[in-house]
């Protein structure tokens, strides 16, 4: 497969993947820890959404689908299917040291193991996901938060996971 | 060299074994609800997550002994029950609440 057009569509499979899992597992709902809700509190001040902001800050204090993402992409290039498995478990033990029950992070990373050995079979390489989730997470955390944040609260509100505040 | 589906084999059989120790061994099916903020450690969660993390550390270094890793799989999804029911609150201590540590520092 064409290596552009493989990491434009692992972008987008990767953005798809991590924004969908962190808002279902109520990322914008509440702040995890003390500097999410400040991190949360901050953006809508700059005239972001608070659900957005409590996404970033929760995406920022713990490892969560985000980090899954792409530690899931970098260990099945390194390690093959074995390093996804691997990756989620590590995962799983960074969320319980950052305070998360870890919902989010392992199944993200499991998904996205299952999802590039799938893609695989029809010209994938684990590389195009890493550039892909490189790319999806810099168009959350690194243009414009106010933009990405009221993108992120409409899919929350989408999801039933907006904060009942 | 182990086949690809020996492997996907060992994963699913150690999902299998943990879950049915687990729930033998009297562990929840799965935590409070709502579930995505639950901090209970059921069968459904951590415990196959555990066991095939196990696996895939050995998996990972090429170490599979007998039966092509299967007895290892067994092996993982029998103690990974035990280590989340007795050993979990020993590796992963409760976090602390906010206040008790504001207090403290007062």
């Amino acid at each position: 497969m064409n290596e552009i057009l493989g990491i434009i569509l692992a972008t987008v499979v990767c953005w798809l993947n991590f924004i969908l899992i962190d808002t279902y597992f109520g990322l914008p709902e509440q702040p995890g820890v003390k500097g999410a809700e400040i991190i949360g509190k901050s953006i809508e001040k700059r005239g972001g959404d608070l659900a957005g902001g409590f996404f970033q800050g929760n995406i920022l204090c713990s490892p969560d689908a985000s980090a899954g993402t792409l530690m899931a992409s970098i260990a099945v290039m390194l390690l093959g299917f074995n390093g996804g498995i691997l990756a989620t478990f590590f995962i799983y033990i960074g969320n319980r040291l950052c305070a998360d029950p870890g919902y989010a992070g392992t199944i993200g990373a499991i998904s996205t193991t299952i999802i590039i050995t799938i893609l695989s079979f029809i010209g994938f390489t684990p590389i195009m996901f890493v550039v892909g989730m490189v790319i999806a997470i810099t168009t959350i955390q690194g243009i414009y938060h106010p933009y990405s944040t009221k993108l992120l609260g409409k899919i929350a509100k989408r999801l039933g996971r907006y904060p009942k505040l | 060299m182990i086949g690809d589906w020996t492997i996907i084999l060992s994963y699913l059989i150690s999902i299998i074994v943990s879950f049915v120790v687990a729930l033998i061994i009297k562990l929840p099916l799965t935590g409070e609800k709502p579930i995505r903020f639950s901090w209970v450690n059921s069968a459904t969660f951590p415990t196959p997550i555990i066991a095939i993390g196990l696996l895939a550390l050995c998996f990972s270094i090429n170490f599979y002994w007998i039966m092509n890793g299967l007895a290892l799989a067994i092996i993982f999804g029998v103690i990974s029950p035990f280590i989340v029911k007795y050993l979990f609150d020993y590796i992963f201590p409760e976090p602390p609440v906010l206040d008790e540590l504001s207090k403290e520092s007062d």
